[in-house]
């Protein structure tokens, strides 16, 4: 606010063209020397030689002189530096604006008058004076004498005094069938039964509505009604986004996890530890490893990370964006803060470095995402965990055994050993992603294709080997793309029209496919400058789709050179797609399985080393190395021999292969980044978090290992801490899940119980739930909001508890109608309308937008709560909780780009007829009748869902598939209960409105239904605002 | 209405106290209920001519010079200096190992030797613009045409690239520039979709529906899909085939008996808007089931128009290959449905060339042979636009619609040791035509191999571009703000220049 005051002054000076007078200066140009300049001229670093902190340090000037020459601002250096297609200052963030400029230099203009004893600060970060930054105490709760106001507990007595501060007053309560839809569906997101409506009806007992709340919350679809909402604010979707949006099959658990945790009530600081360092806080617990998905739920630039190498400028770019998701999806979520605005500069509104963003980008730096391993029953995890650690101690006293025995061995033994490390790793060595020689691609099999080799001069041929290629595409795998009939053929007519020789013909009979086995032709006795292959037949890629590539050519000579190592290669055509796919792959002396040449050389080597050994030790070193060697052997027996493990997909530091290459663990190198840009790098930075809260942020550790001994915590700043050992991510992860779940950081408690009130209420006691800063909004209630967390942290820090303290309030239960308060309807709208009766004002002429809750909201159904009671008052309803998501769309070419085509699938399917919870949800091409509905964006972490109304919406609650089946389902079910219409009537109105319908609505669906049918009337039921709409 | 004509006095200056107080009402008004869709519901459709029913902004920033845009976007990275920039360098050594004079990134490490244009080039018009023998057919209208050959972009990933050329953004999560137009400056015609995307027919190119979507804005200003010529042109418009029980005369009568229980409802439950724009939805779809099909209906085109577009005779079937009959047939298609569209009120037509970067190409990721992807699709663009470019002008509504241009990087002045290119995100091409734009120009050169911009320190970039197009609408790119977790969001971030170059 005040910003936009003083922006509009300045428009005014520069519209009015008038000089400021000098007491402006401290609201114009003081200010913008505070915020811009002072951080570097000050009197501390004074860059440049230049400080602007007193009248006296500005004549003083700089380096290069003086910066201003009062009246002429044409002779003022300072203009110079500010202006200009690229002006040289500031240094960091965005120029100054022209209306800042402006106001410099009418400043000048006017003489440069600065008051004389006005010192200016830095004040380029924003201070932490701020609501959402002080500590949460436990506020008083007011005292309410009315009479007539319903207090049922302290939420209510902060909403009464502040409604009776503005003269308004509660509205009454729902009425029962209002209250119990509205809290089914608040609760569970399902309507309430006919049956559940007429039972709470009966129930007189003044403890029905509470025992009501209890059987909701205990219901295991509280659960995944709630997760919905959490999964919203994390951007949870089960595929990558961006270019070739990769589904992630192993992304489900998460979901299942949140189900879990929000179902047992989870305390809300382990819910935030689990999800950021379950692994090391809870280690060998499931909820440890499931949570870790809160860390991968958001997008992935495939392209970005498995295309190209961290090398790469682009490379560099798709991994900071990547950690920035994590950063601010933690802090985000967490604390409700908007770190990522400190990014390119400090935070402008809020006491946010950009060191201390990049502190936190240092947390995650070790970390992708991706599949991660583990097990779910926790004796497996025990026992896998006891195995691996039996077989690094085998290893580790392996290791001392033979360093001791190497050391008798002498050079010898040495030398053997280098030999053995050399094979190894050409045996081991990563098969690399040089796949061969590819064809163009053909809609036909009997195409002929040829490729071929220029020996340079004519040589004389004895034998040729050739192996296929292996690639995973369409799960082909080893043999891809050799062809079912060809011939190879040796000519000096590189048009092969003349004096062509055969050298091998296998175009008469189709032949098996050899898998990357070598092909050898022996015995040739060929002279010839040219090796074609010819192809007379493809070999199958796609149903339709046919190719020839092979991975390698060797024409050997008599002594065994390859003549046609590096020759160039010519074909009649070739996808060029390095590295992968080219021409020269085709002689480049490398094959995949080339590896196992090297094993059986690796094999002899071995046992030559166990004959040397043998001669080299006594009877007793000879009995421990086999007693360990048996017992290794055994104990890697045995890990086999445990169930396979489950994946789930999630932040981990995994080791991978080619350009997604993982750290293993080992935490990247993280740099402040000048203007958020990956090519300018300044100085590294280690882990932490914010200093404006004044928590410590400790390195400390549930497991000691040598990288602690290794860390300085820079104790004079709180929240953050120098250059730890590089091993030790796990570590900071907890560090920082600590440092929020920790009960003295005020965001974290206040973040929490805003997002559970907004969505009990339809808008948060913060209407900005994922910003607390000064961009936000200020809370309505800030007392009420302080006294909710204090409560929420201090019950054991149980959300079933806030919940129902919150739905057992009178506020809660008000009516959503605009009640009667002694006003006459008609006098509603009219501001001069006296007020008759009473001494309430009318709250829809001071608090039109309810913002102090002196009634109820009417809220429109979420997506997928509508989609789930149409499915409910339907009867097909699958309420199978847990496991794979189901998937609405079929995937057509999935190898490539998969295309999620959702108007292929068969609504009538009855595998998605399950939650909606349970939705597979893709990035690229989201559902469109959920999003029609404004269900969330996984690629945006939302805290509050749009309530949008257009006619397109219109259209897919009459139209789509889903509605239309639907419509006819529910029809077959209501027809079983009775033939008449009159009844059809009133169950189609008690199970979807939970109340009976008047005579009149009676009468008109009856007839409907009469002339049109069941189905008719199911979907006009089903279309009703009423139906849609929750009082 | 034609606004150049109209008096300025009527676009009241916004003060930044005005904006915030309007955003704080607009944001709060019904419950966090989408206020804008309200207001589109509710407006009387004669209230805001200037801007359109619903538009997030009270009154234009300045005096508009068109109100309608549309992109056309060649989703794979078309090559530039086979088209439209012409480098005489590369004919002269072409062949030569490349040198840049510097490192360069390639994303396929693409840096093999000179290789010349593809096709001959050949002036045109007045302006003696050279164009690539493929885009020939624009020769006609090149003079209305104004060339950015200096645009430069962030990233040579196709989906990064892309996003930032739709959205002003490099990831996702943000709104296309079409759901901005939406959003500021409302429908023309609400009986009809805002904002149509035509994608390529063989699927979705980099990033989906993400390059469309309206992100935080609401739903409405989301790209509606149209499929021109398919059983389905839009989803759910009609109901899905297995609702065989639902006859015109069962619709009718749900309508009213819908209108008539809804309004019950309302009259029941009185101060809250959001149920009478609920009922009016429901009107307005009934309306949208009529004007639709009849906008999307080419039957009625006489034979010189289908004639224009190269539509007057469309074989029964293809070539397996690709081919310029087949690429035109596609293209001239989705440009005379974006003049009916256009013609009928809708105010932003995205139509995209190429799908997915995969095999066989039918889109520009040209890595293999360019002449064998681009031929054919430049052929195809060139004819449809040509002709849309022509058959708006011939109608007068050239004066008022803007013409992009618009692919997410270009293609390497080296080969890609064949025939084909790798990407080049350093330097390519924009063009635009229409409502304000200064045709026959070149604006922004590129350097002697089209690699990057001559002027290095002064290239064009996207966010100069989307402010343009904004400026021509009568809209201040810094002034059309939403606020999203914190940060008043805007197309431009906080970047771009109007290019005061390209303006009539």
């Amino acid at each position: 606010m005040m910003r936009t005051i003083i922006f509009l002054l300045l428009t005014l000076h520069v519209l009015t063209g008038a000089a400021p007078a000098a007491d402006d200066f401290n609201k114009t140009v003081a200010a913008i020397f505070e915020r811009r300049c002072l951080s570097c001229h000050n009197n501390k670093d004074k860059k440049g030689g230049l400080s602007l902190v007193t009248q006296r340090d500005l004549l003083a000037g700089g380096e290069n002189g003086a910066v201003v020459a009062p009246g002429k601002p044409a002779e003022s250096l300072l203009l110079d530096y500010v202006t200009g297609d690229k002006p040289a200052m500031p240094k960091t963030g965005p120029p100054l604006a022209v209306e800042e400029v402006a106001a410099i230099r009418a400043w000048i203009a006017a003489g440069a008058k600065w008051p004389g004893d006005l010192v200016l600060r830095d004040r380029s970060l924003a201070d932490a004076n701020w609501w959402s930054l002080k500590p949460l105490t436990r506020p008083a709760v007011p005292q309410i004498r009315n009479p007539k106001s319903k207090i049922q507990n302290p939420i209510d007595a902060f909403i009464v005094a502040k409604l009776q501060e503005r003269g308004l007053a509660q509205s009454p309560a729902a009425n029962p069938r209002t209250l119990i839809r509205r809290l089914s569906f608040d609760l569970i997101g399902l309507p309430p039964t006919p049956a559940e409506v007429e039972a709470f009806l009966a129930d007189k007992d003044e403890q029905a509505y509470e025992r009501l709340v209890y059987r909701l919350l205990a219901s295991p679809q509280y659960g995944e009604r709630w997760a919905r909402h959490w999964l919203d604010v994390v951007h949870f979707g089960e595929t990558h986004g961006y270019d070739k949006d990769k589904p992630r099959p192993n992304a489900w658990p998460y979901r299942d996890y949140v189900i879990r945790a929000l179902n047992s009530d989870k305390p809300y600081g382990r819910f935030i530890e689990e999800q950021l360092a379950g692994d090391v806080l809870y280690p060998g617990t499931v909820d440890g490893i499931e949570a870790l998905g809160f860390i991968a739920a958001g997008p992935w630039d495939f392209i970005g990370h498995a295309e190209l190498p961290e090398t790469k400028i682009d490379g560099k770019v798709a991994r900071h964006l990547d950690r920035d998701d994590m950063v601010q999806n933690a802090t985000g979520t967490f604390l409700s803060l908007t770190v990522g605005c400190a990014q390119c500069h400090n935070h402008k509104f809020d006491p946010i470095t950009q060191r201390e963003y990049y502190q936190l980008q240092a947390v995650f730096a070790a970390l992708d995402r991706h599949d991660k391993p583990y097990d779910r029953d926790p004796a497996v995890a025990k026992r896998r965990g006891e195995m691996v650690k039996q077989t690094a101690g085998l290893a580790s006293e392996r290791n001392k055994l033979d360093e001791e025995i190497k050391s008798r061995g002498g050079e010898e033994l040495r030398k053997l050993d280098a030999r053995i490390a050399e094979q190894t790793k050409a045996a081991s060595g990563k098969e690399r992603p040089e796949f061969g020689y590819h064809s163009a691609i053909e809609p036909k099999q009997d195409v002929t294709k040829w490729v071929q080799v220029d020996l340079g001069s004519p040589q004389r041929i004895a034998r040729l080997e050739y192996v296929a290629c292996h690639d995973d595409f369409n799960g082909i795998g080893a043999g891809f793309g050799f062809p079912l009939r060809y011939k190879i053929e040796a000519s000096n007519d590189p048009e092969f029209k003349t004096d062509v020789r055969a050298l091998v013909d296998r175009t008469t009979a189709d032949v098996a496919n050899p898998g990357v086995a070598p092909q050898r032709v022996e015995s040739i006795d060929v002279t010839a400058r040219y090796v074609r292959i010819t192809t007379t037949k493809l070999a199958p890629r796609l149903p339709n789709d046919f190719i020839f590539a092979l991975g390698e050519l060797s024409v050997l000579s008599a002594d065994g050179r390859n003549l046609a190592a590096g020759a160039p290669v010519t074909a009649l055509d070739s996808i060029e797609a390095p590295v992968r796919w080219r021409r020269s792959n085709l002689v480049d002396s490398y094959y995949f399985g080339q590896a196992s040449g090297a094993a059986s050389e690796l094999a002899k080597l071995a046992k030559d080393r166990e004959v040397r050994l043998a001669r080299l030790l006594d009877p007793e070193t000879k009995h421990k190395r086999d007693e360990l060697a048996a017992a290794t052997a055994k104990a890697e027996q045995e890990l086999k021999a445990l169930p396979p493990q489950q994946l789930v997909y999630a932040g981990t530091a995994f080791r991978g292969e080619g350009n997604f290459a993982g750290t293993g663990g080992v935490t990247r190198s993280i740099h402040i980044l000048a203007r958020g840009s990956v090519t300018q790098p300044g100085e590294e930075v280690g882990p932490g978090a914010l200093a404006c809260l004044n928590l410590p942020f400790q390195i400390t550790g549930t497991k000691p290992g040598p990288d602690v001994s290794q860390l300085v915590i820079n104790s004079a700043s709180p929240g953050a801490s120098l250059l730890p050992a590089k091993d030790n991510e796990g570590e900071r992860r907890a560090a920082l899940a600590r440092w929020i779940s920790d009960p003295r950081n005020p965001l974290t408690w206040r973040s929490i119980a805003n997002r559970v009130w907004q969505y009990h209420f339809g808008r948060g006691l913060v209407d900005t739930p994922n910003d607390f800063g000064r961009m936000g909004a200020l809370p309505t209630h800030p007392e009420l909001l302080d006294w909710l967390a204090v409560e929420l942290r201090g019950g054991g820090q149980s959300l079933k508890k806030l919940h129902k303290l919150i739905v057992m309030s009178q506020t809660y239960r008000q009516t959503s109608e605009i009640s009667d308060f002694g006003f006459q309807n008609s006098d509603l709208g009219d501001r001069d309308a006296p007020n008759p009766k009473s001494e309430i004002q009318n709250p829809q002429l001071s608090d039109g937008e309810n913002r102090l809750l002196w009634r109820a909201n009417r809220r429109r159904l979420e997506a997928e709560a509508l989609r789930d009671a149409v499915l409910l008052v339907a009867g097909k309803l699958d309420t199978t909780m847990g496991g794979p998501s189901f998937q609405d769309f079929v995937i057509e070419r999935p190898e490539h780009s998969p295309h999620y085509a959702y108007h292929l699938f068969d609504p009538d399917d009855p595998r998605s007829h399950r939650r909606s919870i349970y939705r597979f949800i893709v990035r690229s091409q989201p559902q469109p009748f959920m999003t029609t509905l404004d269900c969330a964006d996984p690629s945006q972490r939302v805290d509050k869902r749009n309530e949008s109304l257009s006619a397109l919406q219109a259209l897919v609650t009459l139209n789509n598939g889903f509605m239309v089946v639907m419509s006819r389902h529910w029809a077959e079910r209501v027809e079983k209960m009775s033939a008449n219409v009159d009844e059809q009537a009133a169950i189609l109105f008690g199970q979807a409105l939970a109340r009976p319908p008047t005579a009149d609505e009676r009468r008109a669906l009856a007839a409907y239904i009469g002339e049109y049918g069941l189905a008719n009337g199911c979907r006009v039921v089903l279309n009703l605002s009423e139906f849609v709409f929750v009082d | 209405m034609n606004m150049q004509g109209t008096n300025t006095s009527q676009y009241s200056v916004l003060s930044p106290r005005y904006e915030l107080t309007r955003r704080e009402l607009l944001a709060t008004v019904g419950q966090g209920f989408g206020a804008l869709a309200l207001a589109a519901l509710l407006q009387d459709d004669s209230a805001a001519e200037a801007a359109g029913t619903g538009g997030a902004l009270a009154a234009l920033h300045h005096p508009p010079r068109a109100k309608r845009v549309v992109q056309l976007f060649m989703a794979g990275a078309a090559s530039a200096i086979d088209l439209f920039d012409f480098k005489p360098e590369l004919v002269k050594r072409h062949g030569q190992p490349s040198d840049f004079g510097e490192p360069v990134e390639a994303f396929q490490n693409g840096l093999g030797p000179w290789l010349k244009p593809i096709w001959e080039f050949r002036p045109h018009g007045d302006s003696g613009k050279l164009l690539g023998e493929p885009v020939a057919k624009l020769g006609k209208v090149v003079d209305k045409l104004a060339f950015v050959h200096n645009v430069v972009g962030k990233t040579g990933v196709h989906s990064q690239a892309t996003l930032l050329q739709t959205t002003g953004f490099q990831l996702p999560g943000f709104p296309g520039m079409g759901s901005w137009v939406s959003y500021g400056l409302g429908s023309l015609n609400d009986n009809m979709p805002t904002f149509v995307v035509l994608p390529d027919h063989r699927g979705l190119a980099s990033n989906g529906t993400k390059n469309w979507d309206s992100a935080f804005l609401p739903a409405q200003h989301s790209g509606t899909v149209i499929y021109p010529g398919t059983p389905t042109p839009i989803a759910d418009l009609f109901p899905h085939q297995k609702g065989d029980f639902i006859t015109s005369q069962s619709e009718a009568a749900a309508q009213a008996l819908m209108s008539r229980l809804n309004h019950e409802h309302a009259a029941e439950r009185p101060g809250d808007a959001r149920l009478e724009a609920r009922i009016k939805s429901y009107e307005l779809a009934a309306k949208m089931q009529l004007a639709a099909p009849e906008a999307l209906n080419l039957a009625d085109e006489p034979e010189h128009i289908l004639k224009l577009y190269g539509l007057d005779h469309i074989p029964s079937a293809f070539d397996q290959e690709i081919n310029a009959l087949e690429e035109t047939i596609h293209f001239s298609r989705k440009c005379l449905v974006a003049r009916r569209l256009l013609e009928r009120g809708v105010r932003f037509v995205q139509i995209w060339s190429g799908n997915d970067n995969g095999f066989p190409r039918r889109n520009w990721d040209s890595h293999e042979d360019v002449e064998r992807d681009h031929g054919p699709l430049a052929a195809g663009m060139a004819r449809g636009a040509a002709a849309l470019i022509t058959d708006l002008a011939q109608r007068g509504l050239l004066d008022e619609t803007i013409i992009l241009w618009t692919t997410e990087f270009g293609r390497m002045p080296s080969s890609q040791g064949g025939k084909g290119r790798d990407h080049n995100p350093y330097c390519f091409t924009n063009w635009l035509c229409g409502g304000g734009i200064r045709g026959g120009v070149t604006y922004g050169p590129s350097d002697q191999w089209g690699y990057k911009p001559a002027d290095r320190d002064n290239p064009t970039q996207v966010y100069d571009i989307h402010a343009t197009i904004l400026h021509l609408l009568g809209i201040d790119h810094t002034r059309l703000t939403v606020r999203h977790n914190g940060i008043d969001r805007r197309l431009t971030d906080v970047h771009g220049q109007v290019i005061g170059e390209l303006l009539a």
